[in-house]
């Protein structure tokens, strides 16, 4: 996996701050033309083979940013952008997928093999040669792979002394657990939409950043400038942040919710509350399914989980919990104060987006790189708002929700103590973790039997870390984690 | 030698653009030259207000400030930086 910041994600960030400046200015159709001629401008060094080349894919970033998918776009890029932008500004709703692969952008990487290099020393013992299950070795002073007999099973690599042997990867392909992406007949990748999760790996493993989330950012100033303009009249827009969104930047809850509703926001909900909801009832729903004799429910919180347990873990259908996410239930807190407002959920999640389209509670999700934009455009600086007072704050359990582990404490935090509770995490749904997810499914199908100490209460985030490592979060995960124990360390006991 | 003293802005426009990262850049330096280095991060120092200042992340190394920053130019310049206090320092000595 690539490391969280680097150029492909800053462009995309930039590209995002732009988009908004003009949303906000009222200029979006007359300004988007320019901004990949200001991005490569024509004596700049390019990435690529010519400045040219770079506008184009600035160009496809940008369609994708007003929240279309590339894959529809006109073949000979006659359209213009500002189309594009009156698209964007005139839709009711965001489209699905959520997720577009740049054609142009994505380089067709060369099918996943493994390669003899010049540090082969064409040696006598010959580890590789005499350790490939299918003899597609052979030694010539130099050994060569025989690629018609090859199976890539990597034997030759962990046998070569000299490190001769590498292994040439497809990031995106080897990322996603569930094998999703594949090549289509020009060797460029394609996500198959009926497999995909919406984990966000291949997003984020892609070195030429060739996949990318659409944008719901234009709806949402849209909305909110709407309402500007027709004063009292007009539906308010409302903004709901994850509990991992109070750890991506240096300030108090309280300076989070002024900046937000500095940025065009009526009023600011925690999810962490609907969190504290959906662990009250999570709680409840555990013991009533023990009571009746189930083997193991699963948290539902996580929807790239629970969308791989649909898809492909059908084993482990009857366990999901059926209790809502703190999405849901903070988006129900909102509509019940005032039924017409719009519901902008704000996180660090890919999956949430594809979740937001299917709940009719919520109106937008916006991911963290795209409200940070929105505050870069508005030149708000999180740390500088003084401290607004609060009411409703959320457990400590509920702030917990962002990192493994924290919604099995949220849950076990409200049992009465009638059912023994074994809780465990899946830490990342990886390769491994579908692996792990695969074996729950058969011990619950009782093709593996049942310890007296298998857990019972299973925790899945299909994020490493949990959700403070999300695929679209700005901050460094380890610095998340600091900033989240301070936010947690702060909520009600 | 004083301590070569390393501030990263933890504006929101310098978080965005990714200064999280470089609030780690202890872990990076070698460990020789990361005893003689202060890193700390900093409220907003405004430099993302003028269009004239480069992009965020902004990263200021004994008042020098280097924009569109990332670990390796950083640590690069904390050892460059090192290295001509110590030639100075030796020099003074003899």
């Amino acid at each position: 996996m690539l490391n969280l910041n680097n150029n492909a994600t800053n462009i995309k960030r930039d590209i995002l701050t732009r988009i908004a400046r003009l949303a906000l200015e009222g200029r979006l159709r007359e300004g988007v033309f320019y901004i990949p001629s200001d991005i490569a401008p024509k004596n700049a060094k390019p990435f690529r083979c010519c400045v040219y080349r770079d506008r184009e894919i600035l160009r496809m970033r940008v369609i994708a940013s007003l929240g279309i998918s590339t894959e529809d776009c006109d073949e000979n890029g006659e359209r213009p952008l500002s189309d594009y932008a009156s698209e964007a500004l005139a839709r009711e709703s965001p489209t699905q997928p959520i997720l577009t692969v740049l054609h142009e952008a994505c380089n067709a990487c060369v099918r996943s093999h493994y390669m003899v290099t010049n540090a082969c020393q064409g040696c006598f013992a010959r580890p590789c040669m005499v350790n490939c299950p299918r003899k597609a070795i052979t030694v010539d002073r130099h050994a060569s792979i025989d690629a018609d007999k090859c199976v890539n099973c990597g034997l030759c690599l962990q046998n070569c002394p000299y490190h001769a042997i590498i292994k040439i990867p497809v990031p995106c392909e080897d990322a996603c657990p569930v094998g999703a992406i594949s090549k289509d007949e020009t060797g460029k990748e394609k996500i198959d939409f009926d497999k995909c999760i919406f984990c966000g790996m291949c997003m984020r493993s892609c070195p030429f950043g060739a996949m990318i989330d659409k944008s719901q950012l234009v709806d949402v100033i849209r909305r909110v400038m709407e309402k500007d303009a027709q004063g009292g009249e007009g539906r308010r827009v409302v903004a709901m942040y994850a509990p991992a969104i109070a750890a991506q930047f240096k300030a108090s809850p309280g300076q989070l919710e002024a900046a937000l509703k500095a940025a065009g926001f009526d009023a600011v909900y925690e999810v962490a509350r609907g969190a504290d909801v959906c662990a009250e009832k999570e709680a409840a729903e555990f013991e009533e399914r023990m009571g009746r004799g189930d083997k193991m429910m699963t948290s539902s919180c996580c929807p790239a989980y629970v969308r791989a347990v649909r898809l492909h873990v059908p084993a482990l259908k009857g366990c999901v919990s059926e209790t809502k996410t703190p999405m849901r239930y903070t988006a129900e807190l909102a509509k019940s104060d005032d039924s017409r407002c719009v519901t902008v959920f704000i996180g660090p999640c890919l999956a949430k987006k594809r979740e937001g389209i299917d709940d009719p509670l919520v109106d937008y999700v916006l991911t963290i790189e795209e409200a940070g934009a929105l505050f870069i455009a508005k030149g708000i600086d999180v740390a500088s708002f003084s401290e607004e007072a609060r009411e409703n704050v959320p457990t400590k359990e509920g702030r917990g929700f962002a990192r493994t582990g924290g919604v099995a404490r949220a849950v076990e935090s409200r049992l009465s103590g009638a059912v023994e509770c074994r809780a465990t995490a899946v830490n990342g749904l990886g390769k491994s973790g579908m692996k792990t997810l695969a074996m729950f499914g058969m011990m619950n199908e009782g093709k593996i039997p049942l310890k007296a100490d298998s857990p019972n209460l299973i925790e899945v985030m299909a994020c490493e870390g949990g959700c403070i490592g999300g695929p679209l979060v700005v901050t460094n995960p380890k610095v998340a984690g600091a900033l989240l124990d301070e936010y947690v360390e702060a909520g009600a006991d | 030698m004083d301590k070569i003293k390393v501030t990263v802005c933890a504006g929101t426009a310098c978080f965005v653009m990714g200064a999280s990262d470089l609030m780690l850049i202890k872990e990076r330096l070698p460990p020789e030259v990361a005893d003689d280095v202060e890193i700390s991060g900093c409220p907003c120092i405004e430099e993302c207000k003028g269009s004239k200042n480069g992009r965020p992340p902004y990263v200021r190394i004994d008042g020098e400030t280097i924009h569109s920053a990332n670990i390796a130019d950083v640590v690069a310049r904390i050892c460059e930086i090192r290295a001509e206090r110590r030639t100075e320092a030796a020099r003074a000595q003899s």
